[in-house]
């Protein structure tokens, strides 16, 4: 196993450019070590990119643009940032413990590409696209059309994630992570959804982002149950119209830590408490 | 007045520990070392038809690989002898041990445990105590009337049951007939993983014809023995030396990896070292047993319990271990806190295909307890009344006797506990808010009475050594318990003691650290070795300042004249002058709990048959309840403990604090389901230790009665606080949602499905 050191993001898009499909980036390493010593990975170089200090940027704009190294420590804790993203500033707060949070990264956190990513219903919600970098140029997409599978991506393997940038949360408008684990913490999430609710002054809901991971091979947003809200007040039926729509969209597994079954019927009780939470953050 | 005894002084060994300087089993090396690991079955049963380790044999750097045919094979145990080291013509447990390899690296030996070629016939395990007790189950050991015991001990077994205990009066079906009111109820209870840091190591030699066995071990003295019987040695070739221990908690009592490691070393002639892999450690770790308590109350008109039926079936595993002591304990449980009137309690540990269960702080009493309170619940409910109330009415009393006719003569501590936590939190204010509920769950628990010894030595420099194999397996009970006492005894500070680590070589016998002992016996101990020193220095002491005995007295390191501080001596010229006079000042105490009177005749297959130095204990859970989630959050929690006496208030808040944490995780969090004889959750991931963010700030009130035997009236501290922990959450979630709970853990999806009825 080789271990290359890459100090500016040109050296570590050279080795990608050389070592190809032998190399496998790492950043803070939390997934990918991991994968290594249990065998699940075999990269014959790992390409070290944790000390580019270019990739560990946030900067706010009308469209906010992160580097893939912002540690989920930088995104919960960082006021400025937790003031316009208050959805991904509450995900990074539920990834592992404190030491995770300390080293993983939010570019890592995608390039997994797990079902269970915790950032990326945020990231959905804030209609987040990624740009990937590589010796043959580059490309920005839709974070939705990134996934293709469970740790599977449109990532080639000389391609890099270089930034993300996404829609700051805007006035009128309210978001909440919700995480669904056993425990407060050290949790693979069992379900975890984001919603994003744009409310018109009458408090009619206007516009509705909902995005879930761990209910599917791959994080994603639930069209159908974003038009069940929008033009209701959060009342009557919506949750029920709503709540089926989340159900119909999602295919869980069964696992270790938890039944489908209980995954499921967790959906609409969630929806019901993040959209009256994203209302409140509103109002308040 | 006591100088140390009562004060929060420091752990000896707590800046080692905090540092990282403190070396642990594992981190112990010694020149030359080389590496075994064991080949483990990767099925539940089968027949082992072919092992051939001639590849693996042959591999650069591999120094020797064993299979049962090479290595004495005899079964053995702590009382029924039914485990062999290695698995010969079938196997009973995923995990269990087929061979193995030493090696120059770890890594070689890993390669050539997958050099090893073997064959196994796969059978359907017997993967329940259900399958197991079903008419024409397989026997999961077929030889099993052919095993011998510990003394040719004998108690009723029969096929796939190890043992079974049946107190039972005779009058029970008699007085059921006579109820207004039967109450029934079926509870189960999971495995509980012990988690402990460090995982199961030894390191061994051997040299000139004798075993040294370096380990982190609660019982260097049962490893001595075992490993003697089971490489059919004299105990005397066995030396077992203690090290740190990065946690135990009861998984550390019996043999692990220390007779593989031994007979290796004298195979190789090379130091060997073995440590459990994290998943090898938790697929075959003597779990907390998992059980089914079936329990029926006949109740008169006034709510008063007439009589009280229990059956309860316990998992085993693979192996019996402590099995045939633990089916005595339902006995104690169901019969030492509430007047249950005549009581039939009959209890059946199983054998199955999965690993074999042990010991685990608080032994059984967490799952009895739990079932005893939930049941003490249901009467209630029943009957519409208070349950705190109700539980009050039916406490057992001063006087009052056990189901083994022992008498509780100090039973009214418990009602004491009720009105502490009374006044703390009136039970009518808690769990007020909706999805809120309270629950609370009392219990007796022994002081595990075992002997000990400890040898204490005044040393030159006026300080005191203090010798003894017993262990401080992280609970604080020889860093600071023992060594506090034998301080006290002198006047000293505890950092004027040091206590050797254990060595079954140099100190007297030791019966581990197990159930609450450590403090109590070894205490005790210790007390009176330093009590026979003090009698030395104040011998010699009395020469010196040509003075009487009895007018001296010793203190702050010194020895001087009652009234007349002037004329003193040190400690430290007391120690010197005695070396030339009397000889050097040292003192041996030894300790065992006297068996408290009983009857014997009270019950069939009572192999425990006493519950002796009893502490009480009351817990009261506050909880909340997330209906969209099920997630149980635990708003507050309350303990009232009898102590006898507080040695060290830190330690003893400590033990409280993580036997709730532990409790929390068995009644909420952790799980280990079984699916065909093997553990559904295979790694800390998925299992659910409980976290710090998840727990809240135990209060504890400590009740202190010195009337104990035990050094300065102090009783056994740390194992209980685990012991009520799953029986008040469950009636907190009961009360919170309105409905039973009769399982734990109490997973979110349960509570979802009590909440839709
Ligand atoms: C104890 C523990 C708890 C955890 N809990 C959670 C949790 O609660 N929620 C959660 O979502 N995750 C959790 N994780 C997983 C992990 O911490 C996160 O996914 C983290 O964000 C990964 O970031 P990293 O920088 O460590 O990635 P790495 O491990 O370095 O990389 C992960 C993958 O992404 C690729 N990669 C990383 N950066 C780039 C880049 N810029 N361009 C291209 N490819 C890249 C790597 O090649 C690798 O395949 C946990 C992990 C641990 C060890």
């Amino acid at each position: 196993m080789q271990f290359h050191r890459a100090q500016t993001l040109d050296e570590a898009l050279d080795l990608l450019g050389e070592l190809g499909d032998d190399a496998l980036v790492l950043a803070g390493g939390t997934d990918a070590v991991i994968q290594y010593l249990a065998g699940e990975i075999a990269p014959e170089a790992f390409v070290h990119i944790e000390g580019i200090e270019d990739l560990t940027t946030v900067s706010l704009n009308h469209r906010t643009t992160l580097g893939p190294l912002v540690t989920h420590r930088v995104l919960a804790t960082d006021e400025v940032i937790g003031a316009v993203h208050p959805a991904l500033a509450a995900s990074a707060r539920t990834v592992g413990g404190w030491q995770t949070q300390a080293v993983g990264t939010i570019g890592g956190n995608i390039c997994n590409a797990s079902p269970a990513a915790d950032t990326v219903p945020p990231l959905l919600v804030a209609d987040a696209y990624v740009t990937l970098a590589s010796r043959r140029g580059r490309r920005r997409l839709a974070l939705m059309d990134f996934f293709l599978d469970r740790r599977q991506t449109v990532m080639d393997p000389d391609e890099m994630l270089t930034a993300i940038d996404l829609d700051p949360l805007p006035r009128g408008s309210g978001e909440v992570y919700l995480k669904v684990g056993r425990r407060g913490a050290m949790e693979v999430a069992l379900v975890g959804m984001a919603v994003r609710i744009g409310f018109a002054a009458d408090g009619t809901v206007d516009s509705a982002r909902i995005a879930l991971c761990s209910v599917a091979p791959t994080p994603r947003r639930v069209p159908d149950a974003e038009k069940a809200l929008i033009g209701s007040r959060l009342d009557g039926g919506v949750f029920d119209a709503a709540g089926e729509a989340l159900r119909a969209a999602a295919c869980p597994i069964d696992d270790a830590r938890a039944s489908a079954s209980y995954r499921r019927r967790t959906l609409g009780g969630l929806l019901e408490r993040a959209a009256i939470q994203c209302r409140e953050a509103v109002t308040s | 007045m006591t100088v140390t005894v009562g004060t929060s002084a420091p752990r000896s060994d707590g800046d080692a520990k905090v540092s990282g300087a403190a070396v642990f089993g594992v981190d112990f090396s010694l020149p030359g070392m080389v590496y075994a690991q064991l080949l483990r079955s990767p099925v539940a049963a089968g027949r082992l038809m072919s092992i051939a380790t001639g590849t693996a044999v042959s591999m650069d750097g591999v120094h020797a690989v064993v299979t049962a045919a090479e290595v004495p094979n005899e079964r053995t145990g702590i009382v029924l002898f039914d485990m062999p080291l290695f698995a010969t013509d079938y196997i009973t447990y995923e995990g269990e041990p087929l061979a193995a390899v030493v090696a120059e690296t770890p890594e070689i030996a890993k390669a050539a445990l997958g050099a090893i070629e073997f064959e196994i016939e796969e059978q359907e395990p017997v993967a329940t105590p259900e399958q197991a007790l079903a008419p024409g189950a397989r026997l999961v050991h077929p030889g099993w009337a052919t095993f011998a015991t510990m003394g040719n001990l004998e108690w009723p077994r029969d096929g796939n049951i190890v043992s079974e205990t049946v107190a039972d009066p005779g009058d029970v079906d008699a007085v059921f007939e006579t109820a207004d009111l039967v109450v029934e109820d079926v509870y189960g209870a999971p495995r509980q993983y012990q988690a402990y840091l460090e995982p199961k190591m030894a390191l061994a030699t051997y040299e000139a014809g004798r075993f040294t066995i370096h380990v982190s071990h609660q019982f260097p003295f049962n490893v001595r023995d075992r490993v003697a019987q089971t490489l059919g040695v004299p105990k005397s070739a066995v030396r077992v030396i203690g090290h740190h221990i990065g946690g135990a908690f009861g998984a550390k009592l019996d043999l692990g990896l220390e007779a593989y490691a031994a007979f290796l070393a004298r195979r190789t002639g090379r130091p060997v070292k073995m440590v459990n892999t994290r998943q090898e450690d938790l697929l075959t770790a003597p779990c907390r047993e998992n059980a089914v308590v079936k329990i029926r109350s006949a109740v008169d008109s006034a709510g008063k319990i007439l009589a009280l039926d229990v059956d309860v079936v316990f998992d085993s595993g693979a192996y019996a271990i402590d099995a045939p002591y633990l089916t005595s304990i339902p006995m104690f449980v169901f019969g030492s806190v509430y007047r249950v009137g005549t009581a039939r309690v009959a209890t059946r540990a199983v054998y199955t295909n999965t690993a074999p269960t042990g010991a685990f702080r608080g032994v059984s009493g967490t799952y009895l307890v739990f079932a005893l309170e939930r049941h003490m619940d249901h009467i209630a409910n029943e009957l519409g009344v208070n349950r705190r109330d109700y539980r009050l009415q039916a406490l057992m009393d001063d006087g009052d006797e056990m189901l083994n006719g022992q008498i509780l003569s100090d039973a009214s501590i418990l009602r004491e506990a009720f009105e502490v936590l009374e006044e703390r939190a009136p039970w009518a204010e808690l769990g007020k808010d909706p999805l809120c509920g309270v629950g609370m769950a009392a219990a007796v628990w022994l002081t595990n009475p075992a002997p000990g010894q400890a040898t204490v030595k005044l040393n030159e420099d006026g300080t005191l050594g203090v010798i003894t194999a017993a262990t401080d397996n992280g609970s604080g009970a020889v860093t600071m318990g023992v060594r506090q006492i034998a301080a006290e005894g002198l006047g000293l500070s505890a950092d004027q003691v040091v206590v050797t680590m254990p060595d079954t070589d140099t100190a007297g016998y030791d019966a581990g650290s197990q159930g609450s002992r450590t403090t109590h016996v070894v205490g005790r101990a210790a007390f009176e070795a330093t009590a026979e020193v003090k009698n030395s220095v104040l011998k010699t002491a009395a020469t010196m300042l040509e003075a009487a005995e009895e007018d001296l007295v010793v203190e702050h390191g010194e020895v001087h004249v009652t009234g007349d501080r002037s004329s003193r001596v040190t400690l430290a010229e007391v120690a010197a002058t005695a070396m030339f006079t009397e000889g050097p000042i040292a003192a041996t105490g030894s300790y065992t709990t006297p068996i408290p009177a009983f009857n014997p005749t009270c019950a069939t297959g009572m192999l425990l048959p006493t519950w002796p130095t009893p502490t009480y204990h009351l817990h009261i859970a506050e909880v909340e309840v997330d209906p969209v989630t099920g997630n149980v959050i635990v708003l507050r929690y309350l303990v009232a403990q009898e102590v006898g006496k507080t040695i060290n208030p830190q330690g003893v808040a400590g033990q409280i604090q993580g036997g709730v944490a532990q409790g929390l995780g068995y009644a909420l969090w952790e799980r280990l389901d079984i699916e065909g004889g093997k553990y559904v959750q295979r790694s800390l991931e998925t299992y659910g230790l409980p976290l710090a963010v998840d727990v809240p700030d135990v209060e504890a009130v400590l009740l202190q009665h010195e009337a104990s035997a035990g050094p300065y009236g102090a009783k056994g501290v740390a194992e209980p606080p685990i012991v009520p922990v799953a029986g008040a959450i469950a009636n907190a979630v009961a009360d919170a949602i309105g409905r039973p709970i009769d399982k734990i853990p109490i997973t979110p999806e349960a509570v979802l499905d009590a909440l839709e009825g």
